[in-house]
């Protein structure tokens, strides 16, 4: 039972690292840790079953009522963490936290407009906060939709430097088109558009607005 | 069941899982290690010639965190393997509750958070220090059968000498075993390899499961309580420790990467907030409690979270007064 119990444990982390989990929970500097203690993890409940079975034949002493409980508990969680892989609503958790308030006060390294990811232009914009530098520029950006409180829903994503549980959110305004539905919540869209100053602030004008699946690494640095 | 507590539940999931693989592979460092130290050296006979001064006790147990690169969930089965050995509950406490800090991985990953706050590279291991020595000093004000669960104490005793317990309080050895483990004396023969695996394995399961409790209070509360509340007073000097150190509870991450968490907020609170964060975490959070249970009983429990709290909210007030 206990090797069966650490099986289950080596299943749950090294499933993780392999189904694309680990990319939606931790950061990818910690994923050979947890793929490492899975395999660590597998090799010892592979010799704790050989050296359970070559006892049971041996006619070794049975494990305590107490051993084999645990054993069973900790099973079972793993079983259930196996079975129930995490969907997280990432506008569920950003609307828990405030935003990302990190940023150089001037980069060193400034991509073209154009391949400038959302976190890339929120960074930017924090270093060189004038607007009329980037009125026109193109923006070809991706992210979840999040919903704010008294305004239109903005363009968002998550920033972790551990795992979810420090998850804070950078978010661009959008000018979301006039007549149209506003997106779901937690929709991901890949937006292609111009810069726009509108009310002195800088705001994504989508000219295609595209849905698309939550990335493989949905998470950003 | 409404479709926002469902979303909120898959969060609280989600967050839950997060906790747990993060902190499962230095839960299993923790535990190998153990494991090892108990093999190389089953009765411990070192460990009882570790200082018990007030002062030198802890500080040595702080030292030999240098020696365990691991955040506090790993710390744990080490300190508790110490424990076992006899080491002078002084300085076991002094790294269990200063190794998470002063140990080379937490110590770089402070430095390459914060690299233009230098006061805080030299803050904060000299922080834990001082948490840890004066948790040491206040839990050596109760007896050992008070401050350690019985069942760690049972195998504690077996590895003391004498002159220290009594024979009746051994319940061991000479006066007969009360359960089948054999006493770890110091002349003993290394145990089998099969017996540190069947050892180790129950630890890490127990510890897992412990972990599993803690992770999940820690997902929940961090799913239902806006973080903003908490860093809403982070410009006010004592309620922004306050609030940090509240935060650093309900979040329950390791040592290993709280620096860069911080790096998040740290623009918006006060000096002294940031290092209370740094400093109360790695002894005490939510997800921690259930590991400690593992070491203390209900009063050190206590004791443990209110003397912590109470310190590293003097150093946050010293340290405003010095910043600000």
């Amino acid at each position: 039972m206990r090797g069966l119990a650490l099986g289950l444990w080596a299943v749950v982390l090294l499933q993780s690292s392999v189904d694309g989990r680990l990319d939606l929970l931790l950061r990818a500097a910690f994923h050979p840790l947890v793929s490492s203690a899975g395999g660590v993890l597998l090799m010892l409940a592979v010799v704790q079953v050989l050296v359970g079975l070559r006892q049971w034949r041996g006619g070794g002493e049975p494990s305590s009522r107490q051993e084999r409980r645990l054993s069973a508990a900790t099973a079972a969680v793993a079983a259930m963490l196996i079975a129930l892989p995490a969907n997280p609503s990432f506008a569920d958790l950003a609307s828990q936290r405030p935003a990302d308030e990190t940023g150089e006060e001037s980069l060193s390294f400034v991509l073209p407009p154009a391949q400038r990811s959302l976190t890339d232009w929120v960074r930017l914009l924090r270093s060189q906060p004038d607007p009329q530098l980037f009125d026109g520029d193109p923006v070809r950006i991706s992210g979840f939709v999040l919903p704010m409180t008294g305004a239109p829903p903005q363009l968002a994503r998550l920033l972790v430097r551990c795992c979810l549980a420090d998850a804070t959110p950078v978010s661009l305004p959008v000018r979301w088109p006039v007549g149209d539905p506003l997106p779901r919540t937690d929709q991901w869209l890949a937006i292609e558009g111009r810069m726009a100053i509108e009310s002195g602030q800088l705001e994504v004008v989508p000219e295609r607005i595209q849905p698309i699946p939550r990335p493989a690494r949905p998470l950003e640095p | 069941m409404t479709s926002a507590v469902l979303t909120r539940l898959n969060t609280a999931w989600a967050l839950f899982q997060g906790l747990l693989l993060e902190a499962m592979p230095f839960l299993l460092i923790g535990v190998l290690i153990a494991s090892l130290a108990r093999w190389f050296s089953p009765g411990g006979a070192w460990l009882r010639r570790l200082p018990d001064h007030p002062v030198a006790g802890p500080l040595t147990g702080a030292a030999l965190g240098f020696a365990l690169p691991a955040c506090e969930c790993g710390n744990v089965p080490v300190a508790r393997r110490l424990l076992v050995g006899g080491a002078p509950v002084g300085t076991a406490l002094g790294f269990l509750f200063a190794a998470p800090v002063l140990n080379p991985i937490v110590i770089a990953s402070t430095w390459a958070a914060f690299p233009d706050q230098p006061w805080l590279l030299l803050a904060r291991p000299l922080g834990a220090v001082l948490v840890a020595l004066g948790l040491a000093l206040l839990l050596r004000l109760l007896p050992e059968a008070v401050l350690l669960r019985t069942d760690l104490l049972e195998e504690r005793r077996l590895n003391q000498p004498l002159a220290s317990v009594s024979l009746l309080e051994r319940r061991g050895g000479v006066i007969g075993l009360a359960d089948d483990a054999p006493p770890s004396l110091p002349s003993q023969p290394p145990p089998s390899w099969q017996e540190v695996l069947r050892h180790g394995s129950r630890e890490f399961l127990y510890l897992a499961l412990l972990l599993v409790a803690g992770c999940a209070v820690a997902a929940l509360v961090q799913a239902t309580l806006p973080r903003q509340w908490l860093l809403a007073v982070g410009g006010a000097p004592t309620l922004s420790i306050v609030a940090l150190m509240a935060l650093s509870l309900v979040l329950s991450v390791c040592s290993s990467v709280d620096a860069f968490l911080a790096l998040g907020f740290a623009a918006q609170i006060t000096p002294g907030a940031l290092l209370a964060f740094l400093l109360l975490g790695p002894v005490i959070d939510i997800k921690l409690v259930g590991l400690l249970s593992l070491l203390f009983r209900g009063k050190g429990l206590l004791l443990t979270a209110a003397g912590s709290g109470v310190l590293v909210l003097l150093i946050g007030q010293w340290v405003n007064l010095w910043r600000l």
